[in-house]
């Protein structure tokens, strides 16, 4: 550090600590409005034209306590916009039944003898390169009122999208992005393409800002972490002998109901869920488990499983105008595969016979475990704070989690309302992932947009296709796992495109953004008091005035400010 | 380190591509790296997955195996017959190609190409989803490794590690392979990389290299110009110029495609070592076909790229190898719809001029009902990290085979590459 920036930062907290004697709540070295922008950052995605003014003249603090209760807020904009998208209406079972698997659904067609003739004539060939055989399906499809099951996770990544650009309650869905992060499914698994719409709407969504611990329990009994971790076909090695006969029965004589994707369920322990739940969700790898101890819970959660795990023939019963006995894809505890026998958890006994308050009770262990309150903490912190969480910050943080008894609210509120999160070293010192940076984006022109597959597309191409994560650890929250060649180009383009009107179902009008303005220096200051609240170097705003001469000028200039360095941060 | 220093020690390298001045710093550092990697001469891996679980029992045919027969009453590769154009290639009196990948052959003939067989992951998942999880991870049975092996091996390699092309996945997303600490770049098309503003594009993307020159300290800031110089050295190797040499012809697919771009990229010289990508459409549940059908037609255009590749590098595939997989095999019996389910076991091949080829490695298993897996799947007799540390310490000279690979001790070598 040179002599100077010694004695402007001494300044600076002279200055910092005088203000901060002053008055308490004010941190240092925040302007106000800068404050104000870095809550819109944080707490939501980005602050829309008008925005900073509204919450100047409601209060800060105001404004972050609506968000801490977003029950209280109307969101009829956002309700709108998502009010065409079917799939976030239906049940699993309807999911099933309207968008069935196009290979799934002829094999069962065939083993009934219901294949249309053409159709079968042309199933010899690849339906990849068979353009015929990809039309009849199409056909089939629209005269029976089905649909592809590509469309549920567009439709659900466009509520994403849609919500998250629309909402009033910005800070919610930042905490749906959060958890649904930290509980990662993946899309692209098996049956999850089905068991997602549920996840958002049943399990995520409704717990977001509720107690970490009946978020934890949500999303141990949904469908889609079963799935995706593998636990729905957990079974006890000693099942075979209480495992009923009626079951048993069922899978002989209706082998078809299988699609054949599906193999003979490997019959035993799965102890996948066990480790994730404590390694990811809960306690964190060093949070003091052992192998022993995966073990241990992987028998507790036995016999919790899915009934009709891909549906059954949920597509075809329909189709003929059978009711299903029951609702596929739905949440089962199955008492004979279960292991009824004593456990020991982290040193808690769990005594024999306790069936489904097994796994309960692990959960109860879990959520209340230091462990995991300091793994929670640290998480939420370096999402809301910074890449290298502060150790004192994240202590407080636990201490308000366990106080609290897991209450996400109260937790947030530590993080909101410490000096760290309010510091000028926070302040736009995260590096936005593809989710804010197009969601930001679109929010600070003012844009009007669809959510549709050409805006997800890029958030596809930057890396962060929504639910498109493969593995239980989800999204990256650190800068470095974000600033690369290939997604940093992307990001260019993609604000070059937005300003230009050349993403897809997203519309800006670039005069909101900058006025009706003669004067072109002014043109260029309004962009980036817009877009940056004001703060951009020197030498990048000399840069953006020799676009002043070309073609579409405003375009470019705007589609440039999208690109700095400054913009891809929060 | 100066230009004049740079251009002293590199400039063969850069003559050959018809540039003299102004290589990106990147590339100096690639040029400079040049002799620390392997001798003096880069070497470059071309991964390719087949995704969907390939037939491998009907890509390499154990024609010698009665059995094969009596459990694929409808969908068995015959017996070698020169009548018969819908018979499989003879290889070695026991094993014999899928008539429809003749472009193998010759290869196979001048011993330049090795199959694997009864090779795969040790876990008996037949979930797609778990089994190429565990492939691209390299650690079967554990799904929190948090990247492939692939970027493992960057990471672990020391020297040229710095070149913006040294991993490229000619895919639309970042596959789990190359997932990881060191960079890698993934695009579905060449073309693609580049500012892309229509007539405005260049103008466009100087305005953003001089913002993105002005801001020293920021990290951000540094690897967007370490970006255009990637992309300014790609543009001079002028993509849309490209012409295959020695008469290779692609086929007009994205398969097709995306191996023509990898080629392109090796001969720009651009520092690639580890290439990857992806073809799709082997999960044949439903009428797969015999010598004819679904499974033939994947296995002709899959063939033909890869022998028009071979082609097109000609001198340069002494220091290429080309590895194919596939997350597990198919049953042995042919299910009620002329398909196969999830089996085990599989095939993969290694291709390259410094291959000991025409010859099928591993110890195969039998087909006998006693000698399958679970009573139905050909068992595996070479685990796929005994193939892919081979490739790794062989061909591209890995040293640290215990990072790459943690958890495992590999076997000898098969030595199909010395």
């Amino acid at each position: 550090m040179n002599r100077k920036s010694i004695v402007v930062t001494l300044v600076v907290c002279i200055v910092a600590s005088q203000i901060s004697a002053q008055k308490r709540s004010k941190p240092r070295g925040l302007t106000e409005e800068q404050r104000i922008v870095h809550v819109l950052n944080r707490l939501g995605f980005g602050a829309r034209p008008g925005d900073v003014e509204r919450v100047k003249s409601m209060g800060l603090e105001n404004y972050i306590n609506q968000q801490l209760n977003p029950e209280k807020l109307a969101d009829t904009l956002a309700e709108n916009k998502v009010k065409d998208l079917a799939v976030l209406n239906m049940t699993t079972a309807e999911l099933y039944e309207k968008y069935p698997q196009p290979g799934q659904l002829v094999r069962q067609l065939q083993n009934r003898g219901l294949l249309p003739k053409e159709l079968a004539e042309t199933n010899d060939k690849n339906p990849r390169e068979n353009p015929e055989y990809r039309k009849l399906i199409q056909q089939y499809y629209k005269e029976n009122g089905l649909e592809q099951p590509q469309r549920i996770i567009a439709e659900l990544q466009a509520s994403r999208i849609l919500r998250a650009v629309y909402s009033e309650r910005q800070l919610q869905e930042v905490m749906v992005d959060f958890w649904t992060n930290h509980f990662n499914v993946f899309a692209g698994k098996g049956a999850d393409r089905w068991l997602l719409p549920a996840y958002d709407r049943d399990t995520i969504r409704p717990y977001a800002l509720s107690k970490f611990s009946t978020l934890l329990q949500a999303t141990a009994q949904s469908p889609a972490m079963l799935f995706y971790l593998d636990n729905f076909q957990s079974v006890s090695p000693n099942a075979n002998n209480n495992r009923g006969p009626q079951m048993e029965r069922r899978q002989q004589q209706q082998p078809q109901q299988q699609p054949q994707q599906q193999q003979r369920p490997r019959r035993g322990i799965n102890e996948n869920y066990a480790r994730e739940l404590m390694e990811l969700h809960t306690l964190g790898v060093d949070g003091g488990y052992t192998q022993k101890d995966v073990q241990e819970v992987a028998r507790c959660f036995t016999g919790w499983t899915i009934f009709q795990p891909r549906g059954g023939a949920a597509a075809v019963n329909a189709l003929r105008g059978e009711a299903a006995r029951r609702t596929p894809g739905t949440f089962f505890f199955n008492h004979r595969t279960h292991d009824d026998g004593e456990k020991i958890v982290l040193g808690h006994k769990i005594a024999a016979g306790g069936g489904i308050n097994d796994g309960l009770k692990v959960l109860d262990i879990l959520a209340h475990h230091p462990s995991t309150a300091k793994f929670i903490a640290t998480k939420l912190v370096r999402h809301f704070v910074s890449d290298t969480p502060p150790p004192a910050l994240v202590e407080r943080v636990a201490a308000a989690f366990k106080k609290s008894d897991g209450d996400i609210r109260e937790t947030l509120k530590a993080i909101f309302f410490s000096n760290e999160f309010n510091s000028p070293e926070a302040y736009r010192a995260k590096v936005k992932r593809p989710f804010e940076l197009v969601i930001s984006a679109i929010r600070t022109l003012g844009a009007d947009t669809n959510g549709g597959p050409g805006t997800h597309q890029w958030m596809a191409r930057m890396g962060e296709p929504l639910y498109g994560f493969q593995t239980p650890n989800g999204y990256s929250d650190a800068a470095e796992s974000w600033v690369n060649n290939g997604g940093l180009l992307e990001r260019m383009n993609f604000g070059v495109a937005l300003a230009a009107n050349r993403v897809n179902g997203t519309k800006v009008d670039l005069t909101k953004v900058a006025g009706a303005n003669a004067d072109k220096g002014k043109m260029i200051d309004e962009s980036v008091k817009t877009i940056l609240a004001g703060e951009l170097s020197a030498a990048t705003r000399e840069t953006l005035m020799k676009q002043l001469d070309q073609a579409d000028s405003l375009t470019k200039v705007v589609g440039l400010i999208l690109g700095t360095p400054e913009f891809q941060r929060q | 380190m100066n230009r004049r220093f740079f251009l002293k020690s590199g400039g063969i390298a850069l003559a050959s591509m018809g540039m003299s001045l102004s290589a990106p710093s990147f590339l100096e550092r690639v040029v400079m790296g040049r002799e620390a990697i392997t001798g003096g001469r880069r070497k470059t891996l071309i991964a390719i997955f087949q995704r969907g679980a390939v037939d491998g029992l009907n890509m390499v045919v154990p024609f010698g195996e009665s059995s094969y027969y009596d459990l694929r009453p409808n969908i068995a590769i015959p017996k070698p017959d020169a009548a018969n154009a819908e018979s499989a290639i003879n290889l070695d009196g026991f094993f014999g190609l899928h008539p429809a990948m003749k472009p193998f052959k010759s290869l196979w003939d001048s011993k330049r190409l090795a199959i694997v067989h009864a090779s795969g992951s040790p876990d008996n998942s037949r979930s797609h989803f778990d089994a190429q999880d565990y492939m691209e991870s390299a650690t079967p049975g554990v799904k929190s490794t948090p990247d492939g092996w692939l970027n493992r091996y960057l990471q672990n390699k020391k020297g040229g590690q710095e070149s913006s092309f040294r991993a490229v996945s000619l895919t639309r997303t970042m596959p789990r392979v190359l997932m990881g600490r060191a960079p890698a770049v993934a695009m579905a098309n060449v073309s693609e990389f580049t500012i892309r503003a229509g007539k405005s594009s260049a103008n466009v993307q100087s305005s953003f290299e001089e913002i993105y020159a002005q801001q020293s300290k920021d990290k951000l800031a540094g690897t967007g110009r370490e970006t255009f110089d990637a992309v300014n050295y790609l543009k001079k190797a002028n993509p849309a110029q490209y012409k295959p040499e020695n008469g290779a012809e692609y086929p007009s697919n994205q398969f097709g495609n995306s191996l023509r771009q990898i080629a392109q990229l090796i001969k720009a010289d651009v520092g690639l070592e580890i290439a990857f990508t992806d073809v799709g459409g082997w999960d044949t549940h439903v009428n797969q076909g015999n010598g004819r059908g679904q499974l033939a037609n994947l296995l002709a255009q899959f063939s033909t790229a890869i022998a028009a590749l071979y082609q097109d590098l000609g001198q340069r595939m002494d220091d290429v190898v080309v590895l194919t997989m596939s997350e597990f095999g198919r049953t042995v019996k042919e299910n009620g719809n002329r398909g196969t389910d999830h089996g085990h076991a599989n095939a993969m091949f290694v291709l390259g001029n410094s291959v000991q080829g025409g010859k099928v490695y591993g110890r195969w298993p039998g087909l006998k009902t006693d000698q399958l897996y679970e009573g139905r799947d050909l068992a595996l007799t070479t685990d796929f990290r005994d193939v892919f540390a081979e490739v790794a310490s062989r061909h591209l000279g890995a040293t640290d085979l215990k990072s790459v690979f943690p958890g495992y001790s590999q076997s000898k070598p098969k030595g199909f590459l010395s």
